[in-house]
Parts: structure tokens; C-alpha cells; sequence
């Protein structure tokens, strides 16, 4: 009965990864993070690296986390991480289409197809200080 | 005349207020190599100034024009069955009281909506814990990790739209160029269907 019952959680389990996983990367898929950095490095040969380099972080962190696998490593080892952490959340943010969408629109009505750079600073920097604000007063 | 005339209207032309626009003008022409000039220099529409921003010629008007003028010529016709025109009229300078509006909008727009994606996926904790992982100590504000991740943030989102690379590196748009690409076809699609009369005829 209690084989039985392993089972089962090991079979929900590891559906339940396959689900998370397979989403993880449909939603990275989606917002063409992967094709942008490759076209950003001029490196297409190394596709394969980048995929490995999702699934392998996805796993990593995961391991660590369950496993409350806890290295006691200096502390501004968290400025890179962090770094590395905000970029990708950063390529996130802009590849949402609804952003991209919006920008078109908005240069056409307001006559200012030049300078699209303004508007697209104003949304970064936004991003920026929502985000800095946050942390430092803990909201 | 026994060479048909291959004709194939262009994408799109922008001409100035009250211009005559030519065969030529909306048009690439062969035939023979020579009686190309004479044909190209037919005028087919004259610009008035109540036509609005935009015109559309319709490929049976330039076939019509032809015909009148060359009732012998034979016409070869490739490609679109249509041509936008743009009149260019002096631009309106853009208000500068409501491009800060939108610039303010964005920035506490985009500013909350990092938040909230902050608050949904509970980052705090997740960062808490990540500290907690890498240097085994217990932090509630760990700032160290946060303060270069807010930053990276902004990082990404400019190498994601950026120009700083593109120019040394390829030749590829960047994501926002193919967005307004985009958006001006779909545009133009628009109008080719909505503008042109010989669209819109209604049986009586």
C-alpha cells in the first residue's frame, strides 16, 4: 500500500515537472528572449548551449532549492547573480508583445515617429525606479 | 506595336500637395527599351487638396489611361493591384505638453507593473531565499541582490529594444522596427481596403 502510494506521488510529481518545465520554456519561447540574445551576440551555432543553459539553471536552482542545499559562499557573489537575475527578468518585461504593441500607436498619435527612443526610455526607467522603490523601502 | 508593355505598379510613392503624378511615377514600365520615356510621362492624377493624406490608385485606372491613349498596346501586369499615395504636408510638430503626459503615463505605468509582477510571483521571498542559499545567512532585505537586479532590469530591457550593438555586429532590425514594420502594413492593408472606391461599389 505505501509502494503503491509512492508511486503515485512520484508519477504526480514528475507530471507536475513535466508541466512546469515544458511551461517554462513555452513562455521563454514565446517571448523570443533566446532568438533576440543570439542575434544580440551573432552567435546562431551556439543555440544548442543557450537551450542546455535554461534547462540545466532551471534544474540547478531547483535541486538547491528542495534540497535546501545551502553554500556559504561571500555575499557579493549576490551582485552578479542579482545582475544576471534582473536582465532576464528585464527581457521578459520588453518582450511582452503588449509593449511592443503599444509603441506604434502611440508614436503615430502623438506625431513623434523619430523619437520612439524617448518614450521607450521612459518605460525602462520606470522599471528601474518601480522596482528599486520597492526593495528599498520594502514595500 | 506587337511587344506587349510589362508593367508592375510600385509599393508605395509620396508626392506634394497639388503634384501631378505620372504613369511613370507609380509605375515601372518595359517594352522595347525605347518608348518607355514617352510612356512614363503620361499623367495620370493630379493631386487635389481635398484627397486627404493618403490616395489610391487602382490598376484599372492606369489600364484605362493606356487604353485611351495606346488603344493598340498590349498590357503584361505584374504584381500588387494597387498603389498608395502619400501627400506629404508640412508634419505637425508634436505637442510637447502631451508627449510628457505619455512619458509620465509609461514610466508610473511600467513602474507598477513591475511591481505587481513582483508582488505576484512574491519575489521578496524568492530573493530572500536565494540569499539564504548562496551565503547561508538570513537576510530580509537583501539589498545586495535587489539593488544590481533592478538595475539589470533596466540592462535588459535596452539590450532587448537596443541600437548600441546592432550597427557593429548585423544588419537585423531590432524587435521595435519589425513592430512598427508591422503596424504599417496592417495600415496600409487598411486603407487599400477602406479607401478604394472601386472596392466599395454598391449594386443599386
Amino acid at each position: 500500500m505505501i509502494i503503491l502510494k509512492q508511486l503515485v506521488l512520484v508519477v504526480v510529481g514528475l507530471g507536475g515537472g513535466l508541466a512546469v518545465g515544458s511551461g517554462l520554456v513555452a513562455f521563454v519561447t514565446v517571448l523570443d528572449i533566446i532568438p533576440r540574445l543570439t542575434q544580440l551576440t551573432n552567435s546562431r551555432p551556439y543555440i544548442k548551449a543557450y537551450e542546455w543553459a535554461l534547462i540545466s539553471g532551471a534544474l540547478f536552482f531547483t535541486v538547491i532549492d528542495f534540497f535546501d542545499w545551502s553554500w556559504h559562499l561571500s555575499r557579493y557573489l549576490m551582485l552578479p547573480l542579482g545582475l544576471g537575475a534582473g536582465i532576464f527578468v528585464g527581457l521578459l518585461a520588453a518582450g511582452l508583445t503588449e509593449v511592443l504593441n503599444v509603441f506604434p500607436i502611440l508614436a503615430k498619435r502623438l506625431n513623434i515617429d523619430g523619437h520612439l527612443l524617448v518614450l521607450l526610455m521612459a518605460m525602462v526607467l520606470g522599471k528601474v525606479c518601480g522596482s528599486m522603490l520597492q526593495w528599498l523601502f520594502r514595500l | 506595336m506587337t511587344e506587349p508593355l510589362y508593367l508592375r505598379l510600385r509599393k508605395r510613392l509620396s508626392v506634394k500637395p497639388g503634384a501631378v503624378i505620372t504613369i511613370g511615377d507609380i509605375c515601372q514600365l518595359y517594352i522595347d527599351g525605347r518608348q518607355e520615356k514617352r510612356i512614363a510621362s503620361l499623367p495620370i492624377y493630379r493631386v487635389k487638396p481635398e484627397d486627404g493624406d493618403m490616395i489610391i490608385i487602382d490598376i484599372m485606372q492606369v489600364i484605362e489611361k493606356l487604353r485611351t491613349v495606346f488603344p493598340e498596346l498590349a498590357l503584361e501586369i505584374q504584381g500588387a493591384a494597387q498603389i498608395i499615395v502619400e501627400v506629404d504636408r508640412p508634419r505637425k510638430t508634436p505637442n510637447l505638453f502631451l508627449v510628457a503626459c505619455a512619458w509620465i503615463v509609461l514610466f508610473i505605468g511600467s513602474g507598477l507593473a513591475i511591481m505587481n509582477f513582483h508582488t505576484d510571483v512574491s519575489m521578496p521571498e524568492v530573493h530572500q531565499r536565494l540569499y539564504q542559499l548562496i551565503t547561508g545567512e538570513q537576510n530580509r532585505q537583501p539589498l545586495l541582490l535587489q539593488v544590481p537586479y533592478s538595475l539589470g532590469i533596466g540592462l535588459g530591457m535596452v539590450l532587448f529594444f537596443n541600437h548600441l550593438f546592432r550597427k557593429r555586429i548585423n544588419e537585423e532590425p531590432s524587435p521595435l522596427e519589425v513592430e512598427l514594420f508591422l503596424y504599417q502594413q496592417n495600415l496600409d492593408q487598411y486603407y487599400l481596403h477602406h479607401e478604394n472606391k472601386e472596392n466599395q461599389k454598391i449594386k443599386p
